[in-house]
């Protein structure tokens, strides 16, 4: 290994020994400084992948322009999510250092899978970070949806990773390699181990992209998770897979029932998230339901992928993971210490909480599409790349549910501003990490719905 | 001067208004001056604009038509610039809308107690946004202020409404963003076509004109642009949102609903609809007479039917926008000049009209006709405007409303007797159902023993400007006409 390999995967040996000394520090006197440091370390990873252009190819794994940038992506969103849960967990009580050092690791995993350049180490470093969620997910011991939704997501998770698994073990089966950029050059795999490879690993990511019908651990999860892990998972493990499924495009490309099969899952997950999403009487399932219509429509995105679709999905990654913190964010300060997931309880917080309920006001109407959000421009990008696809059908349907889903998303908003406070709290002013973490996310969807031209830029060349 | 990009500083000034309300968001005494010097500011340069128009179109290296137009490339990877462009049309849209802020903030100087700094903010964006759709020449960005506009109104009648505000709030959101979100795949739809044909990918109007579309895409594309300005409009059947929101908004966002956001609506179908399909729009001609037609007819009959005086002016609106659409439909100089003009002599007209029923609102708390009664003799110079206006509105000679819809007609007469002959009966209807307005609420006998007010110093003059306007367009409309002149004629390909 030389010198540039260490230099490569360096972000990725930042995160591993800030896990493991977290976890050493935290055994020999826990408490709540660890917060600052995994914070330290992740912005330290970030940094990195930022500013030192080290690149290299090796077995397993390639850093290059795309895996940096998404793990830039990955880290800004998981230091977001820290700054999120430092205050968060200090108000219930959720102690102990395994919580950023769990974080850390899931952000090692995400790390690891956008420059995986063979099936083993993707497989490796979804199952990572999937691993790592599984424990963030039940952190509050107390709560018995906590645990609930843990086993939930567990059961449903490790299902859909021996299907992964099994799918690539059968193109491993009929090509002979594992390596990404091979595999799809390989002639003569025998037709249904091609098949059926590629339809498990699409129905494996579908359960990480919550795509109907793997989608049904999603509103449970989402309810019983605190609020910062949630925020995590709905953005940054989404883009994660959104990631690997690019890496396998390729692949899937060779088979044109893979493109049919996206094709039924962005349907089915447009239409079911949207409508599913209307019915629910809480903000945490609501938000569940319609973050499964919003992957719908990244795999929109995915069916016009020859079209300009793979920079249109990425678009609409980064702006839907800077409306899921937001939102998340939003939530997490305005809920308090009580459990506020009702959504008729949000009364009139809008003029209690000017910021928060503004965020949570902006990232409603970025979900919902409307301009001058970043929400606008990613939907703009995969509605253009479906047309120039020719799927007329399916952007009709996007048009549809797009539609259905303003109406759930403004009904947050009416809540917030148009409806009397019910009871009166005492507001408790928002702390400098609050306030970043409602700040950042904010900053972006104005910014992205404004001028997107140099993420546009980025996204090109990292695509190129 | 002209190296001032006075477009842009027309659409951002009122945005960069609101910092300047950050510092006094909650002194309601200071913040509301400041939100009007704002708007009288944009109403001076839409007046500077009107007073050197003549030497502005002078200016070479332009497109035929417009006089000042701006352009910079804002998002190349989509193809999207930043394109405005002014015309006469456009030029008339952009006083009107300055004008028509003034006058709501104004009468709702009093009116807005609580959160007035969020008020006066959304009023501000609102102002913006509205500015920015009459100015767009690029298809994307166009469809950005369109959007942009309806959050503020959103806002406006959720939160500062009554009765049924967020039942109606909603439904007027929903209804504008069915009809956008199709419109929406169009433009896109059209940005591929151009694209392939040309290998251009542009957004802008004038690249888009020379597409060529096959009939019956083009139908498929057409309709959805009319959807959505046809929801705008509003024409019947898609008008039921107009009453409620209009019932349930505060007068201010009356004021600017009619106005302004139901002028967005024609004003896309002149600009952009027509002229992009052309084709299209001439089949689908027939289908905008006949709804325009049923429109002002039918609005005209529930008028008749109403109780409440914001919701009979409210239905009023249809009726007259009705004549905007025929105007449209015969797409005909004469026609087509006089729907711009009645759009802005509705603005005016209507808002005043708007302006009257929530003063009134204020004194006696509510608005049902059937409370009222003999007010000429109680509140004579308040009777006085509101006969005034009223009379304006029917169509009386002299006053404004007469010269748009007399040119509809005269225009529409040559293209389509039968349906001139039906407009002229709603003319007809409206002069019944407001001679009712004006007879139970002014003249018959007082029903209810109102402790009423006549108009304060602020409403006085307000309606004096309203009423001066008023007259001024009604009996020398030739210097707004020969504005928009030459733009119509580029339209209509009669030069």
């Amino acid at each position: 290994m030389t010198t540039a390999d260490i230099y490569a995967i360096m972000p990725l040996i930042i995160l591993t020994a800030g896990c493991v000394l977290c976890l050493l520090a935290g055994s020999l006197r826990p408490g709540f400084y660890l917060y600052p440091a995994a914070l330290a370390v992740v912005g330290a990873a970030l940094l990195w992948c930022v500013c030192v252009p080290a690149e290299s190819v090796m077995p397993g794994m390639t850093v290059n322009r795309f895996s940096r940038a998404s793990s830039a992506f990955f880290y800004a969103t998981g230091l977001v999510a820290l700054l999120m849960a430092y205050g968060y967990n200090r108000r219930r009580g959720i102690e102990g250092e395994e919580y950023p050092a769990t974080l850390l690791f899931a952000l090692l995993g995400m790390g690891v899978t956008c420059s995986a350049s063979n099936l083993l180490m993707l497989f490796l470093g979804l199952e990572a970070f999937t691993f790592a969620f599984y424990i963030l997910v039940t952190i509050e011991r107390d709560s018995i949806l906590g645990g609930e939704s843990g086993l939930k997501y567990l059961l449903n998770g490790t299902l859909s990773a021996a299907v992964m698994g099994m799918g690539m073990a059968l193109l491993y089966a009929g090509s002979g390699t594992l390596k990404l950029a091979e595999l799809t050059t390989v002639a003569g795999i025998p037709e249904p181990l091609l098949q059926a490879g590629i339809g498990m690993i699409l129905i494996g990511l579908a359960f990480k992209l919550s795509l109907v019908p793997a989608h049904l651990w999603t509103p449970d999860v989402y309810q019983g998770a605190p609020a910062p892990v949630t925020a995590l998972l709905s953005t940054a493990s989404k883009g994660a897979a959104v990631v690997a499924l690019l890496l396998l495009f390729p692949l899937l490309q060779t088979w044109q029932g893979g493109h049919d099969l996206l094709w039924l899952l962005a349907l089915l997950s447009m239409l079911t998230g949207n409508l599913a999403a209307l019915l629910q009487p809480g903000i945490k399932r609501m938000l569940a339901w319609s973050s499964i219509g919003q992957m719908g429509y990244v795999a929109l995105a995915f069916v016009a992928f020859p079209a300009g679709g793979d920079r249109a999905a990425l678009l609409y990654v980064v702006a839907y993971a800077a409306a899921g913190l937001a939102a998340f964010g939003a939530v997490s300060i305005l809920s308090d210490t009580s459990e506020r997931d009702d959504i008729d309880s949000y009364r009139g917080l809008g003029y209690r909480n000017p910021l928060a309920g503004a965020v949570l006001a902006l990232a409603m109407f970025s979900l919902a599409g409307i301009p001058p959000t970043a929400g606008f421009m990613a939907k703009f990008a995969v509605f253009a790349a479906a047309l120039r696809a020719g799927e007329i059908t399916l952007a009709l349907a996007g048009i549809a549910s797009a539609l259905v889903a303003v109406f759930f998303y403004l009904r947050i908003v009416v809540v917030l501003y148009m409806k009397k406070p019910a009871e009166l709290s005492e507001v408790r002013a928002l702390t400098v990490a609050e306030i970043l973490a409602l700040g950042i996310p904010g900053a972006t969807l104005v910014l992205l719905g404004v001028y997107p031209q140099p993420l546009l830029d980025l996204l090109k060349a990292i695509l190129a | 001067m002209t190296d001032l990009p006075l477009l842009s500083v027309l659409i951002f000034l009122p945005l960069a208004g609101c910092l300047l309300l950050l510092p006094v968001w909650n002194c309601r005494v200071s913040a509301r001056p400041i939100a009007l010097g704002v708007a009288l500011i944009e109403l001076a340069l839409a007046a500077w604009l009107y007073a050197s128009w003549r030497g502005l179109s002078t200016i070479p290296a332009q497109l035929p038509g417009y006089l000042l137009q701006e352009d910079a490339a804002w998002i190349p990877a989509f193809g999207i610039r930043y394109t405005l462009g002014l015309d006469g049309i456009s030029l008339l849209m952009v006083m009107l809308t300055a004008f028509t802020f003034c006058v709501a903030l104004t009468v709702s100087w009093n009116s807005i107690t609580e959160k007035t700094g969020l008020f006066l903010t959304l009023m501000l964006v609102m102002e913006s946004g509205i500015m920015g759709v009459f100015l767009a020449l690029d298809l994307a960005l166009f469809y950005l202020f369109w959007e942009v506009m309806l959050i503020p109104m959103f806002f406006l009648i959720g939160v500062w409404g009554h009765g049924r505000r967020i039942y109606s709030t909603i439904k007027f959101f929903l209804f504008t963003m069915f009809g956008s979100l199709l419109m929406l795949l169009a433009i896109v739809a059209l940005h591929l076509t151009h694209a392939q044909q040309t290998g251009v990918a542009t957004f802008g109007l004038h690249e888009l004109l020379g597409t060529q579309i096959a009939p019956e895409t083009q139908l498929w594309l057409f309709g959805a642009f009319f959807l959505a300005f046809a929801i705008k409009f509003p024409l019947f059947p898609l008008h039921t949102w107009l009453p409620d929101a209009h019932t349930d908004a505060p007068t201010a966002g009356s004021v600017i609903l009619a106005g302004l956001l139901l002028k967005t609506g024609s004003y896309g179908l002149i600009r952009f609809g027509y002229p992009l399909f052309p084709q299209a729009a001439q089949t689908l001609t027939p289908l905008l007479y006949a709804l325009a037609v049923i429109g002002i007819i039918y609005a005209s009959l529930v008028a008749f039917a109403q109780e409440d005086m914001k919701r009979l002016i409210a239905y009023s609106s249809i009726g007259h926008m009705g004549f905007v659409a025929i105007g449209i439909a015969a797409w005909q100089p004469v026609a087509l000049s006089g729907s711009i003009i009645q759009m802005a002599n509705h603005g005016v007209t209507t808002g005043a009209l708007f302006c009257l029923v929530g003063m009134l609102d204020e004194r006696a708390h509510t608005r049902d006709i059937r409370a009222f009664g003999g007010l000429w003799g109680k509140i004579p110079r308040y009777s006085f405007f509101f006969l005034f206006f009223s009379l304006a509105s029917l169509g009386l000679p002299g006053l404004n409303n007469f010269v748009g819809e007399f040119l509809v007609l005269v225009g529409t007469m040559k293209k389509a007797p039968l349906v001139a002959a039906l407009a002229f009966v709603g003319i007809v209807l409206t002069l019944v159902y407001t001679v009712r307005l004006v007879q139970e609420v002014l003249f018959q006998e007082e029903r209810q023993p109102l402790p009423l007010a006549d108009l304060s110093l602020r409403e006085f003059s307000l309606l004096v400007v309203l009423a001066l306007l008023d007259l001024w367009m009604g009996v020398h409309p030739a210097p707004l006409l020969d504005m928009i002149h030459l733009p119509v004629q580029l339209l209509t390909g009669t030069p």
